[in-house]
C-alpha cells in the first residue's frame, strides 16, 4: 500500500458510501474533534472498518461515538445515516439495557466480548422487533494504553434463530401428533404447543364451513384462566370483513396493536377485540385446492410485532395440523369401514372365506366355522381339500382355473364334508382377489348352505310322487268300487245308489282323517263315520267301546268295511224294518287282542244268503288282511252277527289310545 | 280277444283288498283261474315259491314294501309276470326293464291284453 497511513485524512477516497459520509461529516462539532487530530489507533481501525466487506462499526471515545461501514449501515434501520457520529446510548436506547453493560465490561476489563444468538428487541421501521445477533466487541487500545474505542463486528441471525426455534417446536410436535388418532385432539395438542412456545395469550385452530358461513374452533390454548374462551362455532365475519377477506384470498392477517390498527380501531369490530382481550393478533389461513379451508391464530393481550417468522411458524403448524387431522380422519373412516365389514363378516349367516391360489384358507367367518365344526381361526392355514371329497375337489380346482384364465366369478354347488362328517351342500359364489398390479392373489368366496333346501326339494319330489301314487290308487279303488257296484243284474238305479253310498263312505273316511291331520282315527270315529250317515234313526244304532287308535290306511279300510255291514243291515237286516237295532261294541281282550262285535236284532227273519255278495266278501277280506283278524259271520234267525277278533293294532301317533 | 288262454292260472299280488277282489273277478270273467291272491310280501313270497300258476301280476308297492324280491324269484323260475302300479314314471328298476307295467287304474281289457302277451 502506497498511502501513508500516518497522514491525516488518508481515507480521502474509497470506503464506499460511508467513506463519503465520514469525509463529509462535521467532526469538529463532535467530541472526536477534526480527523486530523484523531489518534493513530482510530485511523488504523477506521481504515480496517471502511475496507472491510463485513459489517463493522467503531464506537470511539468516552461517549462511544459511532462510525460504521456500508456493511453495517442497514443494522440500525431508520437510524442510518443519522447515527453517524452519535453516542451509542443515543443510537441504541432500545437495546441499551443489554448492550450498555457489555460496552462497560469491555472498557473496564480491556478484554474482547462476543456473543451469539443475542436477543435484541430492536425498534426498526417504527416497530419494536424481536431480533437476534452474533456480534463481538473488540477493545481498541489508545496511545495511553487504555481502551479508547470498541470495534464491533456483527451480523443479524434472526432468520437462523427463528428457523431453529421453529424446528425445535415442529419436530417433536410432528412426532406427538402422529401418535394421536383423534382429529380434535391433534389440533388441541398443536395449538397448546404453539401458544406455550410463543408465550402469547391465546392460540387456536379453526376449520371453515364456507357453505354454512361459519368456522369452528374446537379448542384454544389460553395462557391462564383469565383469557376468554373462543371455542365454538362462529360466523365467518365475526372478527371483521377485512380479516375474512384477507384470509379467504390466502393472505395473512396481522394486527400488531388493535388500538392503532386502522382495520380495527374505531370500527365496530374493535369492541369484539376488546371483549376477547385481543390487543395483538396473527391469523394465517390454510388454503386447500384454492379454497379457504382452515386458519390458525395467536392472540396477545399486549401489542406485539408479528414478523414473517411468526407467519412461517403458524403456517407450518397449521399445515401439520391439517395433514395429521386428514390422516386421523381417514384412519378413523378406514377403521369404521373395516369395523362395518368385519361386523358383516362376523355376523353373516352366509359362509364367507378367502383362500390363496393353492386353495389354502386365509380367513373364514364364524358361519364357516360353525358349518365345518372348526373355530374360524383354526380354519386359517387349512386346505379346502380337507372339506371336499376328491372328485368334487377336482371340480373346485377347475372353477379356480377357469377364473384364472377368464376372470369373473363362478357359482356352483359343491358337496362339503361339514361338522361331525355331516354331508352338506354349499352354493359357492367366488371371485379372484386381485392385487394392485392386477395379479390374482387368491379368492373370495361366499357360500350358502343349501343342504336343507336340497333335502326340502327332495322331500317335495317324493311327496309329489307319493301324491300321484295315492291318487292313482284311489282311482283304482274307485274303479273297483264301480265295477263291484254295477256287477250283476240289479236295477241300474240300485247300483248307482250303492256306488254313490260307497263313494260317500270313502269321502267321509277321508274327511275324518283330514280332521285328524291324517294322523289316524279312533275306532269310535271310524264306526260312527261308516254307520251313522246310513242309520234311519240314531237311537237304533248303539256304538261303544274303549278308545282304540288306528292308523290312517286301516281307518279307511274299516270305514269301507263297516259301510258294507251297515248297507247290508239296511237292505236285508235289522235296519230294513221299522223296529230293529244294531249294536256295535268292542273290547280289549287279555293278551293284547281286540274283539269287535256287530249284532243285529229286531229285524226281519234272517237266513244265510245263497252266495255272499261283495259287501260281506269285502268285510272278510279287508278285516282279515288289514287287521289280521279272525272274522266270524253268522246268520241266526234273531239277526245277523259279525264277530271280529284281531291283535290290538299299534297305536297311531298323535291319537290318544 | 287278445287275452290269455282260458284256464290260465294267475297269481295275484295286490295289497288293496277291494282292488284284489276286483282283479279276481276280472281274471275269472276272462275265463282264467285265480291260482292265489297275496296281499303282503310274505304271502306273495310263499305263494310264488309254492308255484301252481302260469303267470303273475305284481303290485310293486305292498303296503310300503317293494315286491321286487318276488319278481326276482319269478324271473329265476322262468314264470312270466306283469307289474301293476299306481306310480307314474318311477318304474321297478333296470333289472326288470323288459317287464310290462300295467298302470293303475287299469281297465279289464288292459290287464287281459298284458296277461295275454305273457301267456302266448
Amino acid at each position: 500500500m502506497n498511502r501513508d497511513m500516518r497522514e491525516p485524512g488518508w481515507f480521502a477516497s474509497g470506503g464506499g458510501d460511508m467513506g463519503e459520509r465520514i469525509r463529509g461529516h462535521d467532526w469538529a462539532a463532535t467530541p472526536l474533534g477534526p480527523p486530523e487530530r484523531w489518534p493513530h489507533a482510530l485511523h488504523l481501525s477506521l481504515g480496517i472498518c471502511l475496507n472491510s466487506s463485513f459489517p463493522i462499526a467503531i464506537y470511539w471515545g468516552p461517549g462511544l461515538h459511532l462510525l460504521y461501514n456500508d456493511g453495517w449501515s442497514p443494522i440500525p434501520g431508520k437510524r442510518h445515516p443519522h447515527a453517524l457520529g452519535q453516542p451509542a446510548h443515543l443510537v441504541w436506547p432500545d437495546i441499551w439495557p443489554i448492550v450498555g453493560p457489555q460496552f462497560a465490561d469491555v472498557i473496564a476489563s480491556g478484554r474482547g466480548y462476543s456473543t451469539a444468538d443475542q436477543h435484541l428487541p430492536m425498534t426498526r421501521s417504527g416497530r419494536l422487533e424481536e431480533s437476534y445477533w452474533d456480534y463481538s466487541f473488540t477493545p481498541i487500545t489508545g496511545d495511553d494504553g487504555r481502551v479508547a474505542g470498541i470495534l464491533n463486528q456483527g451480523h443479524e441471525v434472526t432468520d437462523r434463530v427463528f428457523e431453529r426455534q421453529r424446528h425445535a417446536l415442529l419436530l417433536p410436535l410432528a412426532d406427538r401428533l402422529r401418535a394421536i388418532d383423534d382429529a380434535d385432539a391433534i389440533a388441541a395438542a398443536a395449538v397448546d404447543a404453539l401458544g406455550a412456545h410463543l408465550g402469547c395469550a391465546r392460540a387456536g385452530y379453526a376449520e371453515m364451513d364456507l357453505a354454512a358461513g361459519t368456522y369452528t374452533v374446537t379448542h384454544n390454548w389460553r395462557r391462564d384462566a383469565d383469557v376468554a374462551e373462543l371455542r365454538g362455532t362462529h360466523a365467518l365475519g365475526a372478527f371483521g370483513v377485512d380479516l375474512h377477506d384477507a384470509l379467504s384470498t390466502g393472505a395473512v392477517f396481522a394486527v400488531d396493536d388493535a388500538l392503532e390498527d386502522r382495520r380495527v380501531a374505531g370500527r365496530p369490530v374493535a369492541e369484539r377485540y376488546r371483549a376477547a382481550g385481543i390487543r395483538a393478533g396473527l391469523v394465517v389461513p390454510v388454503l386447500k385446492g384454492g379454497q379457504y379451508a382452515a386458519a390458525i391464530f395467536v392472540h396477545d393481550d399486549a401489542p406485539r410485532c408479528w414478523t414473517n417468522h411468526h407467519e412461517t411458524l403458524l403456517s407450518s403448524v397449521a399445515e401439520r395440523i391439517w395433514e395429521e387431522r386428514g390422516r386421523a380422519r381417514s384412519a378413523r373412516s378406514l377403521r369404521e369401514s373395516e369395523g362395518r365389514y368385519r361386523l358383516i363378516f362376523e355376523q353373516a349367516n352366509d359362509i364367507i372365506f378367502t383362500a390363496d391360489l393353492t386353495q389354502t384358507i386365509t380367513a373364514a367367518n364364524p358361519a364357516a366355522g360353525a358349518a365345518l365344526g372348526v373355530p374360524p381361526d383354526a380354519l386359517t392355514g387349512r386346505s379346502i381339500a380337507e372339506f371336499v371329497a376328491p372328485d368334487d375337489l377336482a371340480r373346485t380346482s377347475g372353477m379356480l382355473r377357469r377364473k384364472l384364465a377368464a376372470g369373473g366369478t363362478t357359482r356352483y354347488e359343491v358337496p362339503v364334508i361339514g361338522k361331525d362328517g355331516a354331508s352338506m351342500r354349499w352354493d359357492i359364489n367366488s371371485s379372484l382377489a386381485i392385487d394392485d398390479a392386477g395379479q390374482p392373489t387368491g379368492l373370495h368366496a361366499i357360500a350358502r348352505d343349501v343342504t336343507e333346501r336340497h333335502a326340502h326339494e327332495e322331500s317335495q319330489r317324493r311327496l309329489i310322487n307319493e301324491l300321484n301314487h295315492r291318487v292313482k290308487n284311489m282311482l283304482a279303488l274307485v274303479q273297483a268300487l264301480a265295477m263291484q257296484s254295477f256287477k250283476g243284474d240289479r236295477p241300474v238305479e240300485e247300483s248307482q245308489a250303492g256306488f254313490q253310498a260307497r263313494l260317500a263312505a270313502l269321502a267321509s273316511a277321508h274327511d275324518l282323517l283330514t280332521r285328524e291331520k291324517w294322523e289316524g282315527a279312533t275306532l269310535q270315529e271310524i264306526v260312527g263315520a261308516a254307520v251313522l250317515p246310513l242309520a234311519p234313526e240314531r237311537d237304533r244304532v248303539a256304538i261303544g267301546g274303549p278308545a282304540v287308535a288306528l292308523a290312517p290306511k286301516l281307518a279307511v279300510s274299516l270305514v269301507m268295511a263297516f259301510h258294507e255291514l251297515a248297507t247290508n243291515a239296511i237292505r236285508y237286516g235289522a235296519l230294513a224294518g221299522e223296529a230293529g237295532a244294531v249294536d256295535v261294541h268292542w273290547d280289549r281282550l287279555p293278551g293284547g287282542r281286540l274283539a269287535i262285535g256287530w249284532h243285529e236284532r229286531g229285524g226281519p227273519p234272517v237266513a244265510p244268503p245263497a252266495r255272499r255278495g261283495f259287501g260281506l266278501r269285502m268285510v272278510e277280506r279287508v278285516l282279515a288282511k288289514d287287521l289280521a283278524a279272525k272274522v266270524a259271520i253268522d246268520f241266526p234267525a234273531t239277526g245277523f252277527s259279525c264277530l271280529i277278533e284281531a291283535p290290538l293294532p299299534a297305536p297311531a301317533a298323535g291319537i290318544a289310545a | 280277444m287278445t287275452g290269455p288262454r282260458a284256464g290260465t292260472r294267475v297269481l295275484i299280488v295286490e295289497d288293496e283288498p277291494i282292488i284284489a277282489m276286483t282283479a279276481e273277478d276280472i281274471i275269472e270273467e276272462m275265463g282264467c283261474i285265480v291260482a292265489g291272491s297275496a296281499a303282503t310280501l310274505e304271502q306273495a313270497t310263499a305263494l310264488a315259491a309254492a308255484g301252481g300258476f302260469d303267470v303273475a301280476m305284481l303290485d310293486i308297492n305292498l303296503n310300503g314294501e317293494t315286491s321286487l324280491p318276488v319278481a326276482a324269484a319269478l324271473h329265476a323260475a322262468g314264470t312270466p309276470f306283469v307289474f301293476t302300479t299306481g306310480y307314474g314314471s318311477a318304474g321297478p328298476g333296470s333289472d326288470f326293464s323288459g317287464v310290462e307295467v300295467v298302470k293303475k287304474p287299469y281297465r279289464a281289457i288292459d290287464l287281459a291284453c298284458a296277461l295275454g302277451r305273457l301267456a302266448r
